[in-house]
């Protein structure tokens, strides 16, 4: 019964109710349960309003269109001979047109470092002036200079990037440093929140090849790894030292990071353990002459000239 | 009430349908409605005769106003559905027959009230107010309103925590006692009481605003398997904090030697409710320590590239993003850099990392020997050097959360006459503003940090003398009436000694 005051209802009941009457009856009461049906959305509204989750998107998640989404970062020492130093680039630039990334070759001295502080720290500014420079790209992919990319064929995206395929090939429960850190990597760790993807050598974190996701985090990991008390500190390996230090020392950083196998990202051109696992095979993504800088006898323009042709002749080849 | 069909006004006036113009219409014989039943008395003029019923009355007037005053109309929701609303309440269990002897009382009553103004009919009002089924309606409210005022307290409490409504749960006050006790000294009396006095200070507030309160302790202890790390543990505890008040949202760290001195300061109307207003993110906007800003070389070369040329635009800007979501954590500057006496920190990603970073051995290592204020050296060290820290760090007035007694930053500059309200931009702005550092009474600061008085000065006088100046000046209107009265007497009694011995 509606509500009213009294019944409306006539003493004659009505011969028969026809189908306008009907219909009119039934959109009064519509017209009657719609108060109710707004409420329950009203409600309905409130509830999903209580219980949203607390952080907004950032609307500025979305890159524009048209940026790359890797960086390739190589910083360049003046003193290398002006061919060699085309040629590594050069190296670089190809694997980047093949797939759309961008390339930053910056000079090491273009950044204030302390005096007395080997010139390998200029990476870590490099890898903040790279998100200065290019603050939509989703990835860094920081590239020793004393290493060539010799299989362009698959994107970064495929070989590690992809959270499942980064998942399949993470090391978990590794001590960070070997044989013994107590620092293990962690064992349950989802692909999507990896910020940082590096390879294991035979003595510690394999540096000369790094992939870092641009985010609030990175700033974070670069302006703590480049922090002057480190620099001051003479690592022995300087940078690289600092860099194992602050992995082992600090949860938010470890948190953040994956381990793959060495040949997915790093292999090196010499075996310098007794394994022997991480040595380059054709077919690598990577070949690092890891140390040729460091060590005075050897000479990485030199060492590096079989492969740089080898390189040619493979690009030569796809191209033809 | 049932009528067979809608009333119509006869041509003449008055009403065709004979239910509506008796009040015992029912079966029962009982009134359906005593508003109706006592409507003789809201006109008291109208009314005429001693024996004219209120039947007869209305209808007299409704051929004299020519249309009725009962409207069919659906005037709205209320009219509409009062009846229905009045009907689903129980009736008293005796009926009508005594509504008949209560309605000739009432109205020979309001017949005698019907002579004067229209003020001598409110209690005739009220009375109608509280006819019998109102009556339960009133017990009723009365009942709710008697509940609300016992349970005030609770429920005041209740809603302040409320994380929907006043929010107090988001907040957590820790208070570091103990500090430096244990194996290090002694606590004798005095280091006692100013614990107490601190503790209860802090108590007290939270459980004002429903804030939660951890009290921490904060004495040497070999805790960590590197020994070195000991009295740094400011940042452990918060941490701990962290994870023990999961829906807390900001940590406010304070020393023992704090005392809250207005506790009717909520910390949502003090300071974050306008963030952006309180708080200032520009350390060149007052910059005891010199930090250059933007960053400039770490190698203290000035021909070196810049250190800033790296640096992306958000990192450079000395405001950063200069909104008020972003700031993770709140620091006041005294006359010689941060002070940690009284800070906060908000849950997220980036304060874990800051409190991860925090304390380094590396750092540790290379300056401990500098760093005598622990946190607080290292604080503005990675502030300096690291700079990821600075979009999200904004700074307090001193004075707003952490005010020093007089003589802890130099000396006391004093206010402008008429109070930092009256101050002009021209001005030396002394105690106000950005740079204000000691405690100024007129002003009512928020909180009192005795910082630096277990060296040479007495802690336990100046808590003391504040708890007992915060008293006074929190007194209720009661209080200070009857303190106004025994200062008059005192004075007049002094007033007499005076003659006698002049």
């Amino acid at each position: 019964m509606m509500q009213f005051p009294y019944p409306r209802k006539t003493s004659q009941p009505q011969a028969y109710t026809s189908a306008r009457a009907s219909t009119l009856h039934r959109r009064r009461s519509l017209r009657n349960l719609l108060p109710y049906l707004l409420s329950g959305l009203a409600l309905f509204v409130f509830i999903i309003y209580l219980f949203r989750p607390s952080s907004p998107t950032p609307p500025d998640r979305n890159p524009p269109p048209g940026t790359s989404k890797v960086v390739i970062v190589t910083p360049i020492d003046p003193s290398l001979s002006p061919s060699h130093a085309n040629d590594i680039k050069e190296n670089r630039r190809d694997y980047a047109q093949r797939h759309g990334y961008e390339t930053f070759f910056p000079s090491t001295e273009d950044y204030d470092l302390m005096p007395n502080v080997p010139s390998t720290w200029a990476t870590v500014p490099a890898l903040r002036h790279a998100l200065t420079l290019h603050p939509h790209t989703q990835w860094l992919f920081y590239l020793t200079p004393t290493a060539l990319i010799m299989n362009t064929r698959e994107p970064l995206s495929d070989k590690v990037l992809t959270p499942s395929k980064l998942e399949s090939l993470m090391i978990v429960d590794k001590p960070v440093v070997p044989p013994d850190s107590v620092i293990k990597t962690f064992s349950h760790l989802k692909g999507e929140r990896v910020d940082f993807v590096l390879a294991q050598d035979h003595d510690g974190l394999a540096g000369g090849s790094l992939l870092i996701r641009n985010t609030d985090w990175a700033k974070f990991f670069l302006d703590a790894w480049f922090d002057p008390l480190y620099r001051s500190y003479n690592f022995q390996k300087a940078e690289g030292h600092a860099l194992e230090h602050i992995v082992q020392w600090h949860g938010t950083v470890l948190a953040k990071l994956a381990l793959v196998p060495q040949r997915v990202l790093n292999s090196y051109t010499r075996d310098t353990g007794s394994s022997g696992e991480g040595i380059y095979q054709e077919g690598d993504f990577v070949a690092n002459f890891h140390g040729c800088a460091r060590d005075a006898a050897r000479n990485c323009e030199e060492e590096m000239k079989p492969l740089m042709s080898r390189w040619r002749e493979l690009r030569d080849g796809q191209r033809g | 009430m049932s009528l067979s069909r809608s009333p119509s006004p006869r041509r003449e006036g008055g009403w065709s349908s004979p239910g509506l113009t008796t009040p015992y219409d029912d079966s029962n014989g009982r009134s359906r409605s005593p508003r109706k039943a006592y409507g003789g008395l809201e006109s008291p003029g109208g009314g005429g005769g001693g024996g004219v019923t209120w039947a007869s009355a209305k209808a007299n007037s409704a051929r004299v106003n020519g249309y009725p005053s009962y409207q069919s109309q659906n005037k709205g929701f209320f009219s509409r559905h009062m009846r229905k609303l009045s009907e689903s309440l129980p009736y008293f269990a005796h009926g009508g027959q005594e509504d008949r002897f209560a309605e000739k009382e009432k109205l020979g009553r309001g017949r005698r009230g019907g002579l004067g103004g229209s003020w001598k009919d409110v209690p005739a009002r009220i009375a109608l107010l509280l006819s019998r089924r109102r009556k339960y309606l009133a017990l009723v409210v009365l009942a709710f309103l008697a509940v609300l005022l016992w349970f005030s307290k609770p429920i005041t409490y209740w809603y302040r925590r409320s994380s929907m409504f006043g929010g107090g749960s988001k907040f957590v006050i820790i208070l570091g006692a103990n500090q430096g006790g244990g194996v290090m000294e002694w606590k004798g009396a005095r280091e006692w009481a100013i614990e107490r006095d601190s503790v209860k200070n802090k108590k007290k507030y939270a459980a004002e605003w429903g804030y939660e309160l951890e009290i921490v302790d904060m004495s040497t202890k070999k805790r960590y398997a590197h020994e070195w790390r000991e009295s740094w543990e400011k940042v452990d505890v918060i941490r701990n904090s962290m994870r023990k008040y999961p829906d807390a949202e900001w940590f406010w760290w304070l020393d023992l030697n704090t005392f809250v001195m207005e506790p009717s300061y909520s910390l949502q109307k003090h300071i974050f409710n306008d963030l952006g207003a309180t708080t200032y993110r520009d350390i060149n906007v007052y910059n005891p320590l010199n930090v250059h800003h933007p960053p400039n070389g770490t190698s203290g070369d000035p021909d070196s590239p810049e250190y800033q040329n790296y640096l992306d635009p958000l990192t450079s800007s000395p405001v950063g993003d200069n909104l008020p979501e972003s700031i993770n954590l709140i620091v006041p500057q005294d006359c010689g850099g941060f002070n940690l006496g009284s800070f906060f920190v908000r849950r997220s990603a980036w304060s874990d990392r800051l409190l991860d970073v925090w304390w380094d051995p590396v750092f540790y290592e290379q300056r401990h020997m500098e760093w005598e204020h622990k946190e607080q050296d290292a604080l503005e060290y990675i502030y300096t050097n690291q700079p990821w820290i600075r979009p999200h760090t904004a700074f307090i007035p001193q004075r707003s959360i952490n005010a020093f007694p007089q003589g802890a930053c130099g000396d006391d500059k004093g206010l402008p006459k008429g109070g930092c309200a009256s101050l002009k931009a021209t001005d030396d702005p002394q105690e106000c503003g950005i740079q204000g550092v000691h405690y100024q009474e007129s002003e009512r600061d928020f909180l009192v940090n005795m910082a630096g008085c277990e060296w040479g000065r007495d802690c336990w006088g100046e808590m003391y003398n504040f708890r007992q100046l915060s008293n006074r000046l929190n007194r209720s209107l009661w209080e200070k009436f009857k303190d106004g009265i025994s200062e008059w007497w005192e004075g007049k009694e002094e007033g007499k000694n005076k003659k006698k011995s002049g």
